[in-house]
């Protein structure tokens, strides 16, 4: 008992010892900071000042909050980017990463935001939604917002946390359920959603075929790419009174041969005219494509969601070179690399001065580059530079005008007014530098553009 | 018995968990320093008070680390007792640890267009370790006709069923690839809007402990943690344990003893299972939101990796080992970041030296891509993979008691040092 007490003594005095308070670090040591570049005007409304201090108070020098991530006296904003470096879409997004770099180094060396120099900070998910979560914790008290969060029910996971942290995120993922500002309000989409990609992919190519009435097979991977490109694929179909010979969407598993083949058989039976199949195109798409259209000898032309496509399909060593050429087909919101816009040139310009080969998707990371420089600019000139400061700013962007290499985003109306509607479609070519070519710009089908969009095609649940 | 530390006279004290003073100080001031770790913050006491110590520790996102390496512990000692201590290989701790997640999804999560009951935290977090159970019962017959290798392919098919099933029953998972929110760590009484506890919102604690969502998480955790330790402990010194570990060492031998080996084999998936159930719910919930496909391979795979790196069969080595492969990623993340900070300085041999193990953009060279793009060498992620299975074929030559068997000899050393010899 005596050993007990004593035991009890040392803990309390230890305990009593280690409970010595010291004074905390203040965590906010920039608000109020002074930038020396000249003020620009702020040309939107609805910005809302949540920090202290943040008012114009002189001209041509402006007091700018900042709370994490921008920092004026080293001249720096850390912008933080949820990305997929090593899972399965990692082929596709360090191309998009490329192009980010390549986008804001060339920003940088021309004045970066109002003299602020922009750095990144990638964080890799590997398309994993525990990783993905674990970063968010790690970045979100370091950088001023995300630049992209790569994957829908990743970026669904941290969307309490956004909102909890008041910080924008610009989804990496062409989820439909993105255009609906209802659905999330840390977010600012870009580009076309799957759905509406679908049914102007579908008509395009029901006009293709040159028959009255072509049937169409559906098949995906499961989740928001697969099943929203489906349900697009669907009402196409339906709109324009095709018959639909075989649906399997969310029949393909990611990783699986045998759903690969199961489902090539399906569609072959099927022997439709026009295939709409979305899936990974380094994890089934070829496979679900050679069992179909090689060993059973469908002829019909195919299609899926843009990042279906991989310029790899018609490589040189590509055992489905040819056959693709033939049948392939897709719809994307942004220009290829030899696009004849002047935002296509500016990519080819700032990626060929990079060392970089050419690529189709580089155009993605500009376009990400430009919705967040116009909030990063706004939320300057608003005074704010703080999280909340710029989430607000990017929700105040009323249109984002991306000199053609991809249509205009609209960010005022409501869901039906503003979800982009317009597409490229797109087809192989063996002889493009990037093995593909346009074959129609600005293509909006009518059953896009009738289509009333309301909210997400196919709903992501929250719960 | 004063200065005789090691002699112990009855057999409690032999018996004991901590059977020495030096033991019962260090785990004393141990405790003390994790309870302490989210005090360690600024303005977590008072208005502006904080505890000394490495204040890095107390950020919401090592937190959030600690918190995830309890709850891999807490599956860890699981898959221990069924593999190290009664000598059962099983790879389907996966399949175990997503039917604990979608069993506390179904009771905690709200009513909605999903299956939920929205009961609470002592309902879902039970419940899905019992649930797991029931089904390791189910399982643990097969474990009778096979053993060693065949019993792993059993076991491995679970992971596929699992997949499918969790694929397909999409009322319950949210299906493939969009999966769906998980409940959230709170603690009602039933079903009444305000919690008593919210572990999920930042908060103040005895007046005075004003504590982030991620303090209050890692807390809830490491006392569900502890549990689970002294649980997996005192098995090791029951009948049950004992009768574990003379399987493990040979089933014939006994059974002609007169151990029960049906029954025990029985007992060690239930309660490996249980453990793995808890895992599972608590992981999802700290993610906040899983997909079908988080149950895979690999995670049953980190598992195996995370006893034998530690050392199989205790479990001081299962903690070690499951601060080490969770841990691991982050150091060699951070360390990552230092060599291409040394290398973009590009002062002195060492920012040379360090050139040769980093790539930072198309066309260089370098074992390790530290560029978000297109350029030669591994991922991080990758190259994590490649260090789990060295490191796995290492201990399994070199050291087959783990890092608990390095930390054994360091200890023995020290003891008698300057007499080590």
């Amino acid at each position: 008992m005596r050993v007990r007490n004593k035991w009890l003594a040392i803990f309390l005095v230890m305990g009593l010892t280690l409970a010595a308070c010291s004074p905390s670090d203040s965590s906010d040591t920039t608000e109020g900071a002074t930038a020396t570049t000249e003020g620009a005007t702020a040309t939107t409304e609805g910005a809302t000042d949540t920090t202290e201090g943040a008012t114009d108070t002189t001209e041509g020098a402006r007091e700018i909050a900042t709370d994490i991530g921008v920092d004026l006296e080293a001249g720096t904003i850390t912008v933080g980017f949820l990305t997929d470096q090593t899972g399965v879409f990692s082929p596709l997004v360090t191309v998009v990463n490329t192009g980010i770099e390549a986008y804001w180094a060339n920003v940088n060396a021309n004045g970066g935001v109002h003299g602020l120099e922009v750095v990144l900070d990638f964080g890799d998910t590997a398309y994993n939604g525990e990783q993905h979560v674990q970063l968010f914790e790690e970045m979100k008290d370091e950088v001023v917002a995300f630049g992209h969060s790569v994957g829908s029910p990743q970026t669904v996971a941290i969307t309490p946390g956004l909102i909890e942290q008041g910080m924008l995120a610009i989804p990496l993922t062409w989820y439909s359920g993105w255009s609906d500002p209802n659905y999330n309000s840390s977010v600012v989409p870009h580009g076309t959603p799957y759905c509406i990609e679908a049914m102007n992919s579908i008509e395009y190519m029901a006009g293709e075929t040159g028959l009255d009435s072509p049937t169409v097979a559906i098949a995906s991977i499961g989740g928001d790419y697969g099943l929203d490109a489906s349900d697009g694929a669907r009402l196409a179909a339906e709109a324009l009174g095709l018959e639909i010979v075989y649906d399997g969407a969310g029949a393909i598993v990611a990783g699986d041969p045998t759903s690969y083949i199961e489902v090539g058989n399906a569609i072959a039976e099927a022997d439709p005219d026009i295939v709409y199949h979305t899936g990974i195109p380094w994890l089934g798409w070829p496979e679900v494509y050679t069992q179909a259209a090689i060993t059973n000898g469908l002829e019909a032309l195919w299609s899926g969601a843009s990042p279906s496509w991989a310029p790899n399909y018609v490589s040189e060593d590509s055992g489905i070179r040819d056959e693709i050429a033939r049948d392939m087909y897709w719809g994307f919101y942004l220009q290829p690399w030899d696009g004849d816009s002047e935002g296509a040139a500016t990519v080819r310009e700032v990626m060929t001065a990079a060392g970089a080969p050419p690529h189709d998707y580089y155009g993605e990371g500009f376009v990400e580059g430009q919705l967040l420089l116009q909030a990063l600019n706004i939320a300057y000139e608003n005074g704010d530079m703080t999280q909340a400061g710029v989430l607000a700013a990017a929700k105040s962007i009323e249109s984002v005008d991306y000199n053609g290499l991809a249509p205009s985003d609209d960010y005022v109306g409501e869901p039906n007014e503003i979800v982009q509607r317009v597409v490229h479609m797109m087809r192989p070519d063996l002889t493009s530098e990037t093995g593909s070519k346009l074959v129609q710009a600005d293509y909006t089908s009518p059953t896009a553009a009738a289509y009333e969009f309301n909210g997400a095609c196919f709903l992501l649940e929250l719960g | 018995m004063r200065g005789r530390p090691l002699l112990h006279t009855t057999y409690g004290s032999d018996q004991a968990l901590l059977n020495t003073g030096t033991k019962k100080l260090l785990m004393s001031l141990f405790m003390l320093l994790l309870l302490a770790i989210p005090l360690f913050a600024p303005g977590t006491i008072g208005e502006e008070g904080s505890l000394p110590g490495p204040d890095f520790l107390a950020a919401g996102d090592w937190l959030r680390l600690l918190s995830t390496v309890g709850i891999y512990a807490i599956g860890a000692l699981g898959l221990n007792i069924l593999t190290g201590m009664a000598g059962q290989v099983s790879l389907g701790h996966a399949f175990f640890m997503g039917l604990g997640a979608y069993t506390a999804v179904v009771l905690g999560a709200p009513e909605g267009a999903l299956w939920g009951l929205g009961l609470p935290i002592w309902v879902w977090l039970p419940g899905a370790g019992i649930v797991a159970a029931l089904v390791g019962i189910a399982v643990a017959p097969t474990a009778m006709r096979v053993r060693g290798l065949y019993l792993a392919i059993v076991t491995l098919g679970l992971v596929f069923i699992g997949a499918y099933l969790w694929r397909n029953l999409d009322f319950i998972t949210g299906g493939s690839q969009s999966g769906r929110s998980h409940p959230q760590f709170e603690f009602k009484l039933w079903k009444e809007e305000a919690p008593l506890i919210d572990f999920s919102e930042d908060g103040i604690w005895f007046g005075v402990l004003n504590l982030s969502s991620e303090a209050k998480t890692y807390l809830l955790i490491l006392v569900l943690t502890i549990a689970a330790v002294l649980l997996a402990k005192n098995l090791h010194r029951t009948r049950s344990g004992r009768a574990f570990m003379s399987i493990r060492d040979r089933d014939i031998a006994a059974e002609i003893m007169g151990v029960n080996e049906f029954k025990y084999k029985t007992t060690a998936f239930a309660i490996s299972s249980f453990f793995a159930g808890v895992a599972g719910a608590l992981l999802a919930s700290l993610v906040g939101r899983t997909i079908p496909e988080t149950w895979n391979l690999f995670l049953s795979v980190q598992f195996i990796a995370i006893i034998f790196i530690g050392g199989i069969g205790t479990v001081s080595g299962v903690i070690l080992g499951t601060l080490f492969v969770i841990l691991l990623p982050r150091i060699v993340k951070d360390f990552t970041e230092w060599m291409e900070t040394v290398v973009e300085s590009g002062d002195g041999i060492m920012a040379g030296v360090l050139d040769l193990f980093i790539s930072t953009k198309p066309g260089d060279f370098g074992l390790i891509n530290t560029s978000a793009g297109v350029a030669p060498g591994l991922g991080i992620d990758q190259f994590n993979l490649v260090i789990y299975g060295l490191l796995i074929i290492g201990f399994l030559i070199f050291e087959p008691l783990g890092l608990y068997g390095i930390w054994i000899r360091i200890r023995n050393y020290w003891k008698g040092w300057p007499f080590t010899y």
